[in-house]
Parts: C-alpha cells; structure tokens; sequence
C-alpha cells in the first residue's frame, strides 16, 4: 500500500492490505485438543497448596538494576521520548495530509495499540512511563502547586477500572465499526477527546484516575504482569510471568476490560468471516448498527461467560461468592496476550516497518526525517504462511496454559477445600471454550 | 489426584470431545454460490456484475494461487472501481457495460476486492 490514496475512498477497511490467511485444520484442532489435554492435566497433577504470593515472590534485581530502573534520569528520558513522539505524530495529524500515507494512523493502530502488547511484555508498565497524558498531567501539578498524583477528591473504588472498560471499547469501536476509521480527521477527534477526559480526571482525581481510567494505560499495565518485572516493597524483583500475574489487584471492572479486550479481538476475526460479510452486506443499511450490536455481544458474552464460570462454585465466608469474577480475571489476561499475538503479529511486524518509514514524511512532502524512508518492508513473516500458522497456534496454546495455571493457583487459595476440585471446572470449560473459539475464528475467518 | 476425582471427571471429558466434534461436523457444508469461479487454461475466471449499486457476488471467497491470474469480467449499469487490497495495492477501473481485468497477488494472504462507492466487498481471494 505505496500509493497515495486520498483518505476520503477507503471506506468499509481497516488499515493494512492483504489479511492472513486462515489456519490449517490439522493445526486448529491440534491446537484444540492441546487445549483440552493441558487444562485437565493442570487440575490433575498440579499442586495443592497455592504457590504465587504477592508478599514473597520474586527475586530482588542486582542493586544496580535497581537503581537504573528507579533513576529520575531514566523516568524523565522516557516522559521525554513520548512528549517528543507524541508532539511529533500529533503535528503528523495536525498539519499532514489526510491520506492513508500519514504515518499518525500507523503509529496510532499499530504502533501504540497493538506495539502496547510487546513493549509491555518486555519492558514492564511501559506506557505509563511514557504516557503524555501522564506527563501533562504531571506539568500541570507542578505548576499549580498540587502535590504530585494529588487531586481534589480521593478516586471512588467502586469505579475500579470501569472507565477503563469503556475508554477500551470506544477505541475498537472507532477502529472495527466505525466506517470512517482511516481518516485522519475522526482519529484526531478522538485522541483530543481522550487527551481532554484523561486531563480532567486526572486534575479531579489525581493520577490514580489514569492508573484505572486511561484505556492505554491499563491496557499496558495488565500486560505488563506478564513481564518479569516486579515491585515488592518498592524494591524491584524479577518474578516469574506466572508469579507477576498473581500480584495483579482485582478491582470493580476488571471483567469488563477483559471482556471488551478479548471480545474485540475475537470480533476482529469475526467481522470479515465470509458469513457474517455476506449477512451484513445484504442489509440494506450500513454495517454500522450489526458491527456495533456483535462487538458488543462479543465484549459482554466473553465477560458473562467468566462472570458465570467463576461465580459456578461453592464458597467459603471470606470471599463473597460476587467477588470471584474480579478475583479470576487476572487468568484471562494470558488468553488475550496469546490469541493478540496470533491475531495481530503479521499486523504488527509489516505494517509497523510501514509506519517506521511513513514516519520519516511526516507531512508527505518526501521528507527523510528519521532516515527511514528509504527502507524496505520485510515480508518474510507473510511470505511463510506454515510457519506464522504454527507460531500462532503455539501463541494460543502457551496463553491457555499460563491461564489455567494462574486460575489454578488462585482456585486453591480462595476456595474452600471441599470445592476446590469442583469449583474450578466451570472456569476451565469457559478457557477452554474462549481457547478453541478464538482458535475456530482464526481457521474460519 | 485421587482415582475417584479422576473418574468424576471422566464424564466432562467426554461432554467436552462430543461437543467439539458436534461443533466440527456442522459447518462442513459448502457455501451454494450463483457465479461460481471457473478454471480458464491456467487462470481462474469470475464474473461480477453491478446493478442498482449492488453487487453480484456478495463477498465470495475465491482461491487462487501466488502468481495466479484471476479473469475478471465486470458487467456494470455504472462506471466505477475496485480496490484490490493487496500489498501494494492495487486498482481496478471499469466503464459502463461489459469489460476484462486480470488481477494477480504475489504474496499468499486473503486479499480483498472492494467496491468504495457504494461500499461493499465484492471478493475475497484466498491467495496460497
């Protein structure tokens, strides 16, 4: 996608050109029966006693990591390169031409969105430390003389992540349902719109309003329990994947995240099944109103289905039977880092070199900013259809696995013994039907 | 684990593996298609038609192979164009009437054809 296609003709498409091809049924069902065998293996030879405890694991980092990591200078050079980078795509958006060669589109669909996923994993709590509606916020406090993080009323617990959820949702509703998603003039709408809200809040609610409110940023963060990274008491550990998952606090909302994350991506696939193209094609009206209604279903089925799957046990009275959809979320997380890595990793390797390039001309005037304009995107990955297949089928299946150890682990501590056989059984059916779902979508879609 | 918790788990296993062959032996039936494509010497060959800003076929997917030729004959009430999403992209004008394209992808990948005004995705090609 070289050419300069005015912005205004690209409707009913996302960004990006050729799609994936679907995987082979050998593999989807291999990749199915992984499934089942690894769930009931975990219930059946895995341990009793809960081994992940927030208070003790994890190994202290080498001092001198810890104080690299926890430097001032290394905070301000990462709110630094994303004031910088967000100044720079913002005048992309601004002042460039509304054509699908602006990179802002790239960097916004690409690079943050599904790039969120890798930086987090690798690297932590990644977008918080460079988020600049962290860093503005950050400004402003210092200006007027708040405290940092202070603002003028406590943020309300039971709000939990619920704004969250629904700052997420309004992102993949701008980029699956929207017709109108490539145009530089709706994207830039929203970013203000989300800049102006998560400003607001946070002079109203302090920065913990952008620790559960801001969508990238909590997006990042629950991502980033994946990562080895880990504080206890302030000290930087290194902690299994598995470990860090457990330290995840469950907040009101936390199945809602889940659900819109998962659920979307799983409507990403859906929407361009042949079935469903040929459905909505022969409405007479757009495609506005049944995207809208099956993004949707698929965001508060897949949060339903938890909600169901883990409230479907026996309890004991410390932990109130309501309060086991939040506690269990953490174990989906790995399911959607997994079916996102199948989902978006040809997405993500070419049209991120895409963006890398589009960067360099800013304005589309043949500039070569960063050096990168003359580089060639690399299509090995869509080159080698086999390959990618495998890999995507092993991405699914490691997320169910780490899923179903993390639900596990947690079964064992919060239920009562009696139930603990018993009780997990509804959640593992669930995993295993969002596992062999997503992996049904990717063989058909 | 205990022969007893493994017995009772027994009749899930089996709930869940009849459940997933039911769900695998009902969606084997083959889409029934008005314009079917048709093997031409080396290329594949399809036809689509637009009357009323509608389109005839309606988001059919078509396989083809890397370097393939795909024939397509456009009958249309109304001049217009098609979008080919490959990588690059690539585009398709048509007059009034009854005209011949050839596409060809390089790269396997599903690729789309597009009609932009009025939007609707004609193809799907199944590049491998």
């Amino acid at each position: 996608m070289s050419g300069g296609l005015p912005g205004s003709s690209i409707e009913a498409h996302g960004l990006g050109g050729a799609k994936d091809l679907p995987i082979p049924s050998e593999l989807a069902i291999a990749g199915a029966v992984a499934a089942l065998v690894i769930s009931f293996t975990v219930l059946a030879v895995a341990w009793r006693e809960p081994r992940y405890d927030a208070a003790t694991s994890g190994r202290e980092a080498p001092a001198w990591l810890d104080r690299f990591v926890s430097s001032p200078a290394l905070a301000i050079a990462a709110r630094t390169f994303g004031m910088v980078f967000f100044l720079y795509v913002a005048a992309a958006a601004v002042f460039g031409k509304d054509s699908l060669v602006n990179p802002f589109l790239g960097t916004f669909y690409v690079l943050l969105w599904v790039g969120i996923v890798p930086a987090s994993l690798l690297f932590g709590r990644f977008f918080k430390a460079i988020s600049p509606a962290r860093t503005i916020s950050m400004l402003f406090a210092r200006i007027s003389g708040v405290s940092e993080g202070e603002g003028m009323y406590a943020y309300p617990a039971r709000l939990g992540y619920w704004p969250a959820a629904v700052g997420l949702f309004a992102f993949v509703w701008l980029e699956l349902v929207y017709p109108y998603s490539t145009e530089i003039g709706p994207v830039r709408l929203w970013c203000a719109a989300y800049l102006g809200i998560m400003l607001i809040g946070s002079a109203i609610w302090g920065t913990t309003f952008l620790e559960r409110a801001d969508p990238f940023e909590v997006y990042s963060s629950l991502v980033a329990k994946l990562s080895v990274w880990g504080r206890r008491d302030g000290v930087l550990v290194l902690r299994s994947p598995l470990a860090n998952l457990d330290t995840l606090v469950a907040r009101p909302g936390l199945v809602a995240v889940v659900g819109v994350l998962f659920g979307s991506t799983a409507f990403d696939s859906f929407r361009e099944s042949t079935v469903w193209l040929k459905l909505v094609q022969s409405l007479s009206t757009t495609r506005i109103l049944p995207d809208t209604v099956a993004l949707v279903g698929f965001s508060v089925g897949v949060a339903l289905i938890l909600t169901v799957a883990t409230m479907a046990t026996g309890v004991s009275s410390q932990t109130p039977r309501r309060a086991l959809p939040d506690l269990f979320a953490h174990s989906v997380v790995p399911i959607i880092v997994g079916y996102i890595v199948a989902h978006y990793l040809t997405y993500f390797v070419e049209y991120g070199q895409q963006t890398l390039i589009q960067l360099s001309d800013p304005f589309s005037r043949g500039d070569d900013y960063l050096g990168t304009a003359d580089l060639q995107i690399n299509y090995w990955l869509s080159s080698h259809p086999t390959f990618l297949a495998v890999t995507k089928v092993v991405a699914v299946a490691l997320g169910h696995v780490v899923g179903v150890v993390a639900a596990h682990d947690r079964a064992i501590k919060l239920l009562p013994k009696r139930h603990q056989l018993t009780g997990q059984l509804p959640l593992l059916v669930a995993m295993v039907g969002f596992t062999v779902g997503g992996l049904y979508l990717l063989f058909a879609a | 684990m205990s022969g007893r918790g493994l017995a009772r788990l027994a009749p899930v296993v089996l709930v869940l593996a009849a459940g997933l062959s039911a769900c695998g032996g009902s969606d084997a039936d083959p889409p029934a298609t008005t314009s079917s494509p048709t093997t031409d010497g080396d290329a594949v060959a399809i036809t689509v038609t637009r009357k009323d800003d509608a389109f005839t076929p309606n988001g059919e997917r078509v396989e083809l192979g890397i370097g393939q030729t795909l024939k397509l004959t456009v009958t249309a009430d109304e001049a217009g164009e098609f979008h080919v999403h490959s990588t690059p992209e690539q585009e398709i004008e048509y007059e009034e009437g009854t005209s011949e394209h050839e596409i060809t992808v390089g790269r396997p990948g599903v690729v789309e054809v597009e009609s932009h005004d009025p939007a609707s995705v004609v193809l799907q090609l199944e590049v491998r």
